[in-house]
């Protein structure tokens, strides 16, 4: 943490720095401003061991969980949420241990969120959605203090209360950035002010680099002030195929297509091979998708900001 | 052509939304529900959803999830999950909650994390992203299920990804949940349920052309059914027309629909 510019990384150099094999980190996004961009290259750089926290699984968690990438995974759910279909690798992987077994602990999004608001603010504990009796309460794998049980010190009976969750580093999707650091967000902001707040290390992923001068015409939309950030990815159409407040929509078609392809292994192997390997980084990716299919998706209507 | 029975519990699902209110919806057939209702006879609903979008009139396009933000577009209102699930929900301001619950039980505990052992399971499902704060925290909560096979209502669930009464009203009470929480309704293709003081699922309605045996057969338990159960009325032209014209587009966002 601190002040003054911050590097300005490709995202090649930025998974090379920040996230080696047996990583712990945590990805925003919560089906929206899903940082896809970074798990193919995590993808390509071929890591493995990695321990992903991300409230929303989606797309994102089950390519690196299919590609072999992770060992641990802690959500609150894993699914593609076009149609709605499965997410066929983590279903592979938890049903049938393909391409090998992993680790799952569950939050709910409630929970997830207080533990993470816990965290950004330094709190010993934070009272949460009430959740004894539930499959997450007492079903506890890596996490075995994951919640616990308090008598309200206030009078009024048990509060359920989760500890405070700090990932060791952070990857998240923003809008756009300065060179300090500096990341806005538009639109709704799920958990991802709290999220961006607990992280040891934090590395913003930006559809575009600002000037300062832009950054204060809106500063009500910053979600991570510079002296949090560690480092800048600049990488337009980092989040698709999910959406980008204000920027581009959801991809159903895309969605549609991995959800078919990711049915069988070799299926899936096929889209990497052919979305992620051989399109060598984002920018061949973006290429690959093609500029109508890009028009179809860019945001027309006017922004407020 | 007469209503499927999926369209009708599509109906009957809009119609027990009450104009004017504050409603927590969840993902999938109940936001169908919630636009189908405003187009009917509920314009005045203000809709908020996880992570803290609040719409409070028709968007143009249906959304895929609540997280596709098409659903944000003239929204009232961005903030986040903490606002969401508990400025507005857990704080009581929401007036009624609909949660998808494709498999449910005796006590309205809903299962959407996995069929069979947890840690080897036969069928891994998505996980309960915010449904189990709707049905933790929400009020007046309806749940919907989209389902006639008894394998979708078993006596109890393998994992309770979203409580219902648990082990009956009694244990939900004593374990902390505030009063007034906890399923007051479920709708599926059949009719609706309702749950009694302690927290037991049983029949209340059904559509015209279901007898009570064939209805009952659909459960893993002995459900119970009123002696006086109520009969629905089928869906009125407008209705369906509506129902209709939302299922064509839900089709054109890549919903995938029940066969009829």
């Amino acid at each position: 943490m601190s002040t003054g510019a911050k590097p300005i990384l490709s995202m090649k150099e930025a998974v090379r720095r920040f996230a080696p094999d047996g990583q712990e980190l945590i990805i925003g996004g919560f089906a929206f401003s899903d940082p896809t961009a970074l798990a193919h290259e995590l993808i390509r750089q071929q890591r493995k061991g990695l321990f992903i926290m991300k409230t929303s699984g989606g797309v994102l968690v089950d390519q690196l969980v299919g590609a072999g990438c992770v060992t641990r995974v802690l959500s609150c759910h894993v699914w593609n949420s076009v149609g709605p279909v499965p997410a066929h690798c983590f279903r592979r992987a938890l049903e049938q241990g393909k391409p090998h077994a992993i680790e799952i602990e569950e939050l709910s999004y409630g929970a997830f969120t207080t533990a993470l608001a816990a965290g950004a603010c330094n709190l010993p504990f934070m009272p949460t959605t009430p959740v004894q009796g539930a499959g997450h309460f007492t079903q506890r794998t890596f996490l075995p203090e994951k919640f616990a049980v308090v008598e309200n010190p206030f009078g009024g009976g048990p509060v359920c209360v989760v500890p405070p969750l700090k990932p060791a580093l952070g990857f998240f999707h923003v809008h756009r950035a300065d060179e300090y650091g500096n990341a806005q967000l538009f639109g709704p902001a799920g958990e991802m002010r709290f999220a961006m707040a607990a992280c040891k290390k934090l590395v913003v992923i930006a559809e575009e680099l600002v000037d300062t001068e832009i950054i204060r015409q809106h500063p009500e939309a910053t979600v991570a002030p510079g002296f949090m950030v560690d480092a800048v990815v600049v990488e337009p159409w980092a989040a698709h195929p999910t959406d980008s407040y204000g920027y581009y929509y959801r991809d159903l078609a895309h969605h549609a297509l991995y959800g078919e392809l990711s049915r069988t292994e070799e299926g899936f192997r096929r889209y990497i091979d052919e979305w992620v390997l051989a399109t060598g980084d984002h920018a061949g990716f973006v290429t690959k998708l093609g500029e109508k299919r890009l028009a179809e998706l860019k945001v027309r209507h006017r922004r407020y900001w | 052509m007469s209503a499927t029975r999926f369209e009708r519990m599509l109906v009957t699902g809009a119609r027990c939304i009450a104009d004017g209110e504050v409603l927590f919806v969840g993902f999938h057939w109940p936001m169908l529900m919630a636009r189908i209702a405003r187009r009917l006879h509920a314009p005045n609903i203000v809709i908020v959803y996880e992570n803290g979008i609040v719409e409070d009139r028709l968007t143009p396009t249906f959304p895929t999830s609540p997280c596709d933000l098409v659903a944000a577009e003239g929204a009232t209102v961005c903030a986040g999950s903490l606002d969401a699930l508990y400025m507005w929900l857990g704080s009581g301001r929401v007036q009624m909650t609909v949660l998808e619950a494709p498999i449910v039980d005796r006590y309205g505990n809903v299962n959407t994390t996995a069929v069979g052992p947890y840690s080897k399971p036969k069928v891994r499902l998505p996980g309960s992203g915010g449904g189990t704060e709707l049905s933790s925290l929400g009020r007046n909560l309806t749940l919907v299920n989209a389902s006639s096979s008894k394998r979708s209502y078993p006596e109890r669930v393998d994992y309770v990804t979203s409580p219902g009464y648990l082990g009956g009203a009694e244990e939900r009470a004593r374990l902390g949940y505030k009063p007034g929480t906890g399923p007051r309704t479920l709708v599926n293709p059949l009719g609706l349920c309702k749950f009694d003081e302690r927290g037991e699922m049983y029949l209340a309605a059904l559509h015209p052309d279901i007898a009570p045996e064939e209805a009952k057969a659909s459960f893993g338990w002995p459900i119970r059914i009123e002696g006086g159960y109520e009969v629905l009325p089928a869906p009125a032209a407008d209705e369906l027309k509506v129902v209709r014209e939302e299922l064509a587009h839900a089709k054109e966002r890549y919903y995938l629909l029940p066969e009829a």
